[in-house]
């Protein structure tokens, strides 16, 4: 087990390398050069302080060469400046990480128990009715656009009907818990309707096969109620492997934090990428990508790991 | 008679990925295997599974490759040009033919890797499948029209319009019932009286080996126990793990076996066999020699055509 | 020979119900398949007659006209116009075009890279085996909107394409087809390659060997016809993903361009909309929705007619 983790972290280490690389040959592909973009902005730059910071972001330099200049000093510890901000890349990246996690543990925090109840309904019953309601809805999680949706809620529900933000962050200065979940609601809303589809399709699936299963029909014989074979016994059963699923969901999750963020300002990563790509600010486009990358690497990761846990056999192979 | 194959000094082995940080194993499948086949015989290879059957059968029709020694094709052979002078029947006739393929195609398909004209092959896969006792129209049907004992007929004509000098049957009945094994056992038998052709039959049914082969050879986890002719082998068995083989066949009228006879356990794994006799373990003779050194294929007391490789063969 | 007669026997005269038949069958009988199979006929039909809804009623989906904005829906504009005084119907119609051409493309596109490298991988096996199963690996590693937006936001002219090329809407449509397909290849490569190590392991494909056959043979004459039925499944189910992911991209602004609509980027300004003119953010994701729903139901329905558990 120990072998296998360290040999799994070597090969995420090595993957990470590449990507930084591959990352950087895209970013360095994206339109204009960052110093031109401030010119356009600033009359007051003069052209001896433009060639300065024209070195000072490496402009001009072919990019393999840019990048080693950036792989060197990224081992330091030194991730450059961002031309959006003024500021170096990794203050603005702690708070718009946290505020990322923030709506993903919210949005798990609620999909797991509801995908779970949901999956189970329709599990006790196959081809019934509310196992056509549920597989509907799940149908529905998954085809929804969840940009338009977004919209949807906000035409709904903050300017229709004015209940609730269109904001996701309160403008109030130190915001108290209450307030940041009033404005947390729909985003959240919004990605755990995106979020508990494949993992409600998952526990139907996986309740269906444990309910035919010997053992099920082994309780049953014993005289348990149906209420404590399906709890205790199948519940139980399909949650073990749904910490792989919900691993390898977290990537798709942050695919779609990026959307949500940007429909309802929310400065978390997905908005940092999407803001640094659309302004051109190549260090922060570039360490925002790389920390995303990060983040479905450690949950692909974790996801082999419990699932090499769960089932030692995986190892021997 | 003159050599078909000589197989000399054979070795296979698999390397086994044991794991990134594991070390390999290697999977002995044949060991310093020798033998001919001669022309115009049928040479039988029984053994159970395991003892490296199958792996010889592929080695010699070439889809495995030799991890040392030598396979050496005779007159008229020449090794393996696009002649396909060796051809293979399957155990399985379910996945031997490609369902999405047309019989005609199936059968036809040695002559297109040879690059003949389709009308040309066509012609000759109906003519070949007439042989095998299907009628013409049959080359315009899909396999899954077909029972179990049809399509090893039409595994067997594929493997005949080549005209190949050496077949390779690997279990060809095992899959089939019992009525229609003895239809095919009869159809490879009539084939053998129309042309020169020699068999390698790999089984591990004796009953049916004792009905077809000219020769046996007895194997047994990779290596060679034994090579006699049908009617030595039968009635002379040298090597005590043929005699158990024998033994083990139910036969009618013949009593209780001997105490001692039958065999015990299973055949060790070959990723580690057995030091010395690979047989030892297994064996009711087994003395200390045998756990040392490995015995020679030597011939018996008296029957310089029979070989066995046992320190205290009968 | 009387053996063999009584075997002759058995050869049926007519040929049985076909694979293809017994597929039908099941699919026709699974009634959300068929009624979203009827939406999306319906849809497309719906997109096909832009051009003939817009000579019919003389309008052009891309000429804008500030007098005309936010016009509630009338004889002339059935559903009203948009934020430039376009008639909002047809560009939803053209739209469509973009929308599910970009569907059907990405998913050929996808199958094709998928299908290399999964029979590439899967018939080798080995070191080549190894190296493009890692490399799906990363690529499944990849968090996918933030990459997309970064393959749309690659400036083409700095690949060698002159401006003009560049933001032309040929190439722009193309673009987006190709960079979805090149981090979506890699379902269907992990599903081609499962299946065909075990069509590789057929001892039809060992005849063929034996009787000379190379590589390129094996693959194009029995793998490939033997793996149709799982890439078909995979490529059907990844037709919805594909139009979602060609759709947000446009939304954000990294996918298909205004003038040229698509369902995508009509959404774009209708954010800064929603108070003045709601219905305009309303039916584009509608129809994404309606269209992605409907496609998933009828990949479902052919998953199900496929599976081999329920074949006899």
């Amino acid at each position: 087990m120990l072998r296998y983790t360290f040999f799994r972290l070597v090969q995420a280490a090595f993957v990470l390398l590449v990507m930084t690389f591959l990352l950087f040959m895209l970013i360095g592909m994206m339109p204009g050069d960052p110093v031109e973009n401030m010119l356009e902005g600033n009359p007051a730059l003069t052209p001896e302080l433009a060639r300065q910071m024209r070195e000072l972001y490496g402009v001009g330099v072919p990019l393999p060469v840019r990048y080693w200049h950036w792989l060197t000093a990224a081992f330091q510890g030194d991730f450059g400046f961002s031309s959006l901000y003024f500021r170096p890349v990794l203050e603005i990246l702690g708070p718009a990480l946290l505020q990322t996690l923030k709506l993903m543990i919210a949005t798990i925090v609620l999909s797991i128990p509801l995908s779970l109840l949901l999956g189970a309904i329709a599990a006790l019953r196959p081809g019934g009715w509310m196992d056509t309601v549920i597989s509907f809805f799940a149908f529905a999680s998954i085809s929804l656009p969840n940009f338009w949706l977004s919209l949807i809620l906000i035409i709904v529900f903050a300017v229709q009907l004015g209940w609730l933000p269109a904001s996701g962050t309160p403008l109030a200065e130190n915001p108290s818990l209450g307030l940041q979940i009033y404005h947390s609601i729909l985003p959240v809303t919004v990605l755990t309707m995106f979020f508990v589809g494949p993992l409600l399709r998952y526990v139907r699936a996986s309740m269906i096969e444990t309910m035919s299963s010997d053992y099920i029909r082994t309780a049953r014989a014993k005289g348990l109620s149906e209420t404590t074979v399906i709890v205790k016994h199948a519940l139980r059963n399909a949650l073990i492997p749904m910490v792989t699923v919900l691993a390898l969901g977290f990537g798709m999750l942050f695919s779609g934090a990026l959307v949500v963020e940007t429909i309802f300002g929310i400065l978390g990563m997905g908005k940092m990428i999407f803001d640094a790509i659309r302004y051109v600010d190549f260090n922060l486009a570039l360490i925002g990508l790389l920390l995303a990358t990060i983040v479905t690497l450690v949950s692909n990761l974790l996801a082999d790991l419990a699932y090499a846990w769960l089932d030692p056999r995986i190892t021997l192979k | 008679m003159n050599a078909l194959v000589e197989v000399d000094n054979l070795n296979l082995h698999f390397p086994i990925d044991g794991g990134f940080f594991k070390e390999k194993l290697t999977l002995r499948a044949l060991t310093d295997v020798s033998f001919s086949v001669e022309e115009d015989e049928t040479l039988a290879i029984v053994g159970e599974s395991g003892s490296g059957k199958t792996t010889l059968g592929y080695a010699i029709s070439g889809l495995l490759s030799p991890t040392s020694g030598r396979i050496k094709f005779g007159a008229g052979l020449g090794g393996h040009s696009q002649e396909s002078p060796v051809q293979l029947v399957f155990q399985d006739p379910f996945s031997a033919l490609d369902p999405r393929m047309m019989v005609g195609d199936i059968v036809a398909e040695p002559l297109r890797l040879q690059g003949v004209s389709r009308a040309e092959r066509l012609q000759q896969a109906d003519d070949v499948l007439e042989q095998v006792g299907l009628p013409a129209e049959s080359a315009r049907r899909y396999p899954h029209e077909f029972s179990g004992g049809q399509r090893q007929r039409i595994a067997i004509a594929r493997a005949l319009i080549a005209k190949p000098k050496l077949i390779v049957a690997d279990e060809p009945l095992s899959a089939l019932d019992v009525s229609i094994q003895s239809q095919i056992l009869n159809l490879l038998n009539k084939i053998k009286r129309d042309r020169t052709i020699s068999y390698l039959f790999i089984s591990h049914d004796l009953g049916v080996v004792h009905h077809l082969a000219d020769r046996v050879i007895v194997l047994y986890l990779g290596r060679i126990m034994e090579i006699a002719s049908r009617q030595d082998l039968f009635a002379t068995p040298s090597h005590p793990y043929t005699q158990a083989l024998l033994e083990s066949v139910p036969r009618i009228g013949r009593g209780r076996r001997k105490p001692g006879q039958a065999l015990k356990g299973e055949i060790p794994t070959p990723l580690s066999p057995p030091p010395g006799c690979v047989f030892h373990t297994r064996c009711p003779r087994a003395q200390e020699d045998c756990r040392h050194h490995v015995p020679e294929l030597l011939p018996a007391p008296g029957r310089p055509e029979q070989l066995s490789a046992c320190h205290f063969k009968d | 020979m009387s053996a063999i007669d009584t075997e002759l026997a058995g050869i049926p005269s007519a040929p049985r119900q076909t694979i293809w038949q017994l597929r039908r069958k099941r699919f026709l009988r699974n009634k959300p398949a068929v009624i979203a199979l009827a939406i999306l006929v319906v849809l497309a039909a719906l997109c096909v007659l832009a051009y003939p809804y817009s000579l019919l009623m003389g309008l052009d989906p891309n000429e804008t006209n500030l007098l005309m904005r936010f016009r509630p829906p009338s004889a002339e504009h059935w559903l009203g116009t948009d934020s430039l005084g376009r008639d909002v119907l047809l560009r939803l119609m053209y739209g469509g075009q973009v929308s599910i051409a970009v569907g059907v493309l990405g998913t050929l596109l996808t199958a094709l890279i998928g299908v290399l490298i999964g029979v590439w991988a899967g018939f080798l096996g080995g070191k080549v085996d190894a190296f493009l199963m890692r490399l799906t690996d990363v690529v499944i590693a990849l968090p996918m909107t933030p990459v997309l937006i970064v393959l749309g936001a690659v400036d083409l002219s700095k690949l060698g394409l002159s401006q003009a090329l560049a933001s032309s809407p040929g190439v722009v449509f193309l673009r987006i087809v190709i960079i979805i397909a090149l981090v979506d290849w890699t379902t269907i490569a992990r599903i081609t390659r499962a299946a065909t190590i075990e069509v590789r392991q057929r001892e039809y494909v060992k005849a063929a060997t034996v009787s000379g056959a190379r590589h390129l043979y094996n693959v194009l004459v029995h793998v490939l016809p033997n793996i149709t039925t799982p890439i078909t499944v995979a490529a059907t189910l990844s037709v919805g993903r594909i139009i979602l992911f060609e759709s947000t991209l446009s939304f954000l602004g990294f996918g298909i361009v205004p003038p040229t609509p698509s369902w995508g980027n009509m959404l774009t300004n209708a954010q800064e909309l929603v108070i003045s003119a709601p219905a305009l953010a309303v039916y584009p994701g509608l129809l994404i929705f309606l269209t992605v729903i409907s496609v998933n139901f009828v990949g479902d329905g052919i998953r199900i007619a496929f599976d081999p558990r329920s074949e006899k």
